[in-house]
């Protein structure tokens, strides 16, 4: 039998083509349609920790929703003084276009004399990529968050300062905060303010159910200040106010006793149908009795169906 | 020709089956009380050294008696629910089937009890069960319920016999019929002539027994599904359990009818009015009832595995693992073949119907025998330090005899009530007859005018 195949040599191939080619069908990116976005950002982290990050990523010029992550891009980033540029670290862009780098705690970092931190995030130019440079100025900020019954009453209490070069706690003031709750999917808005002479106090009267633990895991952000960026404060305490199951679930079988109303529907019941078991047997007496009158009276006198 | 020469002429046709029995016959009875003989001797060695004989042990309290008993008490339930839309419906293709259906209703109904009872292992407390009832107990509810249950389908089945013993009292004097059973006639036609306040009487009462069974009925499987949903045990605790047992009950009901219908036709030469129609109209009532049936097994296995509670996952285990052939047969091929065979048209003959019918009622038998034994295999309390068959069930032979020889005990007793009365009752003929002879001359008449 000869086979089908040969009657359609040209779908065939097609076909063939495109199981044996897997890459047969990738488009050419035309980076000339692309303009790139180098952004950075810093973020002073709840354990002190300062995260540094840079997002690269390329968006085309024609249809802003296409975007294309610079994946493996090596970011420098560094602390600069005037001419001077001390390398932090450096980082390659993950497959969504981001390099990231944290600095410890205990991270030395040369300012200028009004006390800012100038840190810059850099690309090198390769072949197909120009060179990006991106830089941020923020002094750093140390916020201190308290969390303490006052006469009975949960008080968040937080403190911002800076420390100048003879290690003096100076006071910020005009700074905006929000206080939330993190909760497993997100965090919860729970205060804003404005710190004043350097402190921001909040009751909190309501009650949240917190962790398994009865933890509420509470924070302070400042972000995108001009002049100290992102901070975030964080701590755990135990106000979460649970509210146990008393009733045991234990797996008896309903009641020692039937009640009364199981009784009466039963009853009610039973009766209901039994009448009519007794309306039918009386019936049947009828039927019989009138049968019995056939017989001894004559025939004639009923009328037969 | 008159009521009284139609009612000689099927009498006529009727009465060899009454008068003689064949060889072929008598073999057979012969047969079936030998089954029911060995059964015997198999309940006097349960009686005498107790339940050791059978499979059922501490944790499995229940076996395939329970099973039987199922099966059995769901088969009258539907056969009484059918017989009774019959009757109320004034179904016009009921009189070749009714008789049947009401003697289905009660002889499961006779037989399908003895179960339960097999399952005690102190039958001597029996009375207990009446002295001392729980009324808040689902068991006591079956009890009650099965006992009102038995005497509204005797009743029912008497009321519809009646006209029957009547015309075969007034033509058995002609015949060779042994004296006693035409004594019986006698007694049992309760001088009824057909008159026409007799007839309206009867019908007002058969009518009002056929609704009372049909509410019976459905009470009746709601209070048997409880005694296993009503109690926290995996793969019984459901919601559903009731309407789940009437949906499985009409569908083995429907499907023992069938398979019934079958073997009378055959046997009894009965084509003339048994016909393909039957069958048909039964294999579409049977593929609507496999479809529901299959949605609620669907329904409620998915619950139970989506849940994912510890124990019914266990449950499931075993399903999937010990009994896979077992829950494949009884939710898949039992379910989804009928459906495949019965859905198209051509294959809506006697012999593919009864094949289907066939195939559901060993699939249906199978789906009770996974509601009861691994639900009882996997109890809350674990089990540990015991022998393995305390732990699993299988039937011994003690009990797959007194199964054999309860449905060898059925088909004796159905066969004997063939003896005694027309498996096609003589005055659904009548009235059929008349009723289209009455219609024809109302619509001549008609035109006429």
């Amino acid at each position: 039998m000869k086979s089908n195949l040969y009657n359609h040599t040209f779908f065939i191939s097609i076909i063939a083509a495109l199981l044996l080619c897997t890459n047969g069908i990738a488009q050419q990116i035309d980076l000339s349609n692309y303009s790139m976005r180098f952004v950075f950002k810093t973020v002073k982290q709840a354990d002190n920790t300062r995260l540094l990050e840079v997002s690269f990523i390329g968006f085309n010029d024609n249809d802003r929703k296409d975007k294309i992550p610079v994946f493996g891009a090596e970011i420098q980033f560094l602390n600069v003084l005037n001419d001077e540029e001390i390398l932090l670290g450096s980082s390659k862009t993950s497959k969504e276009g981001t390099a990231q780098l944290i600095l410890p705690e205990n991270q030395k970092y040369v300012t200028d004399e009004e006390g800012y931190i100038n840190l810059k995030a850099r690309f090198n130019s390769t072949d197909a990529l120009s060179e990006e440079v991106a830089d941020i100025m923020v002094k750093d900020l140390h916020l201190d968050l308290n969390l303490s019954e006052i006469d009975s009453v949960k008080t968040v209490t937080l403190t911002a300062f800076t420390v100048n070069s003879l290690g003096d706690k100076i006071p910020v003031s005009e700074l905006d905060v929000i206080i939330n709750l993190n909760t497993m999917l997100s965090k919860m808005n729970i205060s804003e303010g404005t710190i004043i002479d350097g402190t921001y106090t909040f009751e909190m009267t309501e009650s949240f159910a917190g962790n398994t633990k009865g933890e509420l895991a509470i924070s302070a952000v400042i972000e995108d200040n001009d002049e100290y960026g992102n901070i975030i404060q964080e701590k755990k305490v135990q106000w979460g106010t649970i509210t146990k199951q008393v009733k045991a679930n234990d797996h008896s079988l309903w009641t020692k006793a039937a009640p009364i109303w199981m009784y009466v529907v039963l009853s009610i019941l039973l009766l209901g149908v039994y009448i009519n078991f007794i309306y039918t047997i009386v019936n049947l007496v009828k039927i019989k009795r009138e049968g019995d009158n056939i017989k001894t009276e004559p025939r004639k006198n009923y009328t037969v169906y | 020709m008159d009521i009284q020469s139609r009612k000689r002429e099927l009498f006529k046709e009727f009465a060899p089956r009454l008068e003689t029995t064949s060889l072929a016959t008598k073999i057979y009875i012969g047969f079936l009380v030998a089954i029911i003989l060995v059964g015997i001797y198999a309940f006097y060695l349960q009686m005498a050294k107790g339940q050791i004989v059978t499979g059922m042990r501490d944790n499995v309290v229940w076996g395939i008696y329970e099973v039987n008993f199922i099966l059995l008490v769901c088969i009258s339930y539907s056969g009484a629910f059918i017989s009774g839309i019959l009757h109320f419906f004034h179904t016009p293709w009921k009189t070749a089937i009714a008789r049947i259906v009401e003697i289905i209703t009660v002889l499961s109904l006779l037989i399908g009890p003895i179960y339960i009872l097999l399952c005690m292992g102190r039958l001597d407390r029996l009375h207990y069960l009446f002295m001392y009832p729980r009324i808040q107990s689902p068991i006591t509810w079956d009890i009650i319920a099965i006992i009102t249950d038995i005497v509204a389908c005797f009743i029912y089945l008497y009321l519809t016999f009646i006209p029957d013993f009547a015309i075969l009292r007034d033509h058995c004097e002609e015949r060779k019929i042994p004296k006693w059973v035409k004594k019986l006639y006698k007694t049992l036609a309760i001088g009824y002539q057909d008159t026409k306040t007799q007839r309206d009487r009867l019908h007002k009462i058969t009518r009002i027994m056929s609704t009372i069974v049909i509410v019976l009925a459905i009470v009746a499987y709601t209070v048997l599904a409880w005694i296993f949903s009503l109690t926290l045990q995996p793969g019984w605790n459901s919601t559903i359990f009731a309407p789940y047992f009437i949906v499985g009950g009409l569908f083995s009901g429907v499907a023992f009818i069938i398979v019934t219908m079958f073997l009378v036709r055959k046997f009894y030469k009965l084509e003339k009015y048994i016909r393909k129609m039957h069958f048909k109209v039964g294999g579409i009532i049977l593929l609507i009832l496999a479809m529901l049936y299959g949605y609620f097994t669907f329904t409620e296995y998915f619950s139970r595995w989506f849940s994912h509670k510890e124990i019914d996952t266990n449950l499931l285990d075993a399903l999937f693992t010990r009994y896979f052939w077992v829950f494949i047969f009884a939710n898949y091929v039992g379910i989804l073949v009928p459906i495949g065979i019965l859905f198209f048209k051509k294959f809506r003959t006697i012999n593919w119907v009864t094949i289907a019918s066939v195939i559901a009622l060993v699939g249906i038998w199978l789906n009770r025998y996974l509601i009861v034994i691994p639900t009882l295999e996997t109890p809350y309390v674990p089990i540990q330090d015991t022998r393995i068959d305390y732990i699993f069930y299988s039937a011994s032979w003690v009990e797959i005899a007194l199964s054999f020889a309860g449905v060898a005990a059925f088909l004796l007793m159905f066969t004997l009530i063939g003896k005694v009365v027309p498996l096609v009752p003589m005055n659904y003929i009548l009235d059929s007859h008349f009723t289209t002879k009455k219609v024809k001359q109302k619509v001549n008449k008609e035109i006429s005018e």
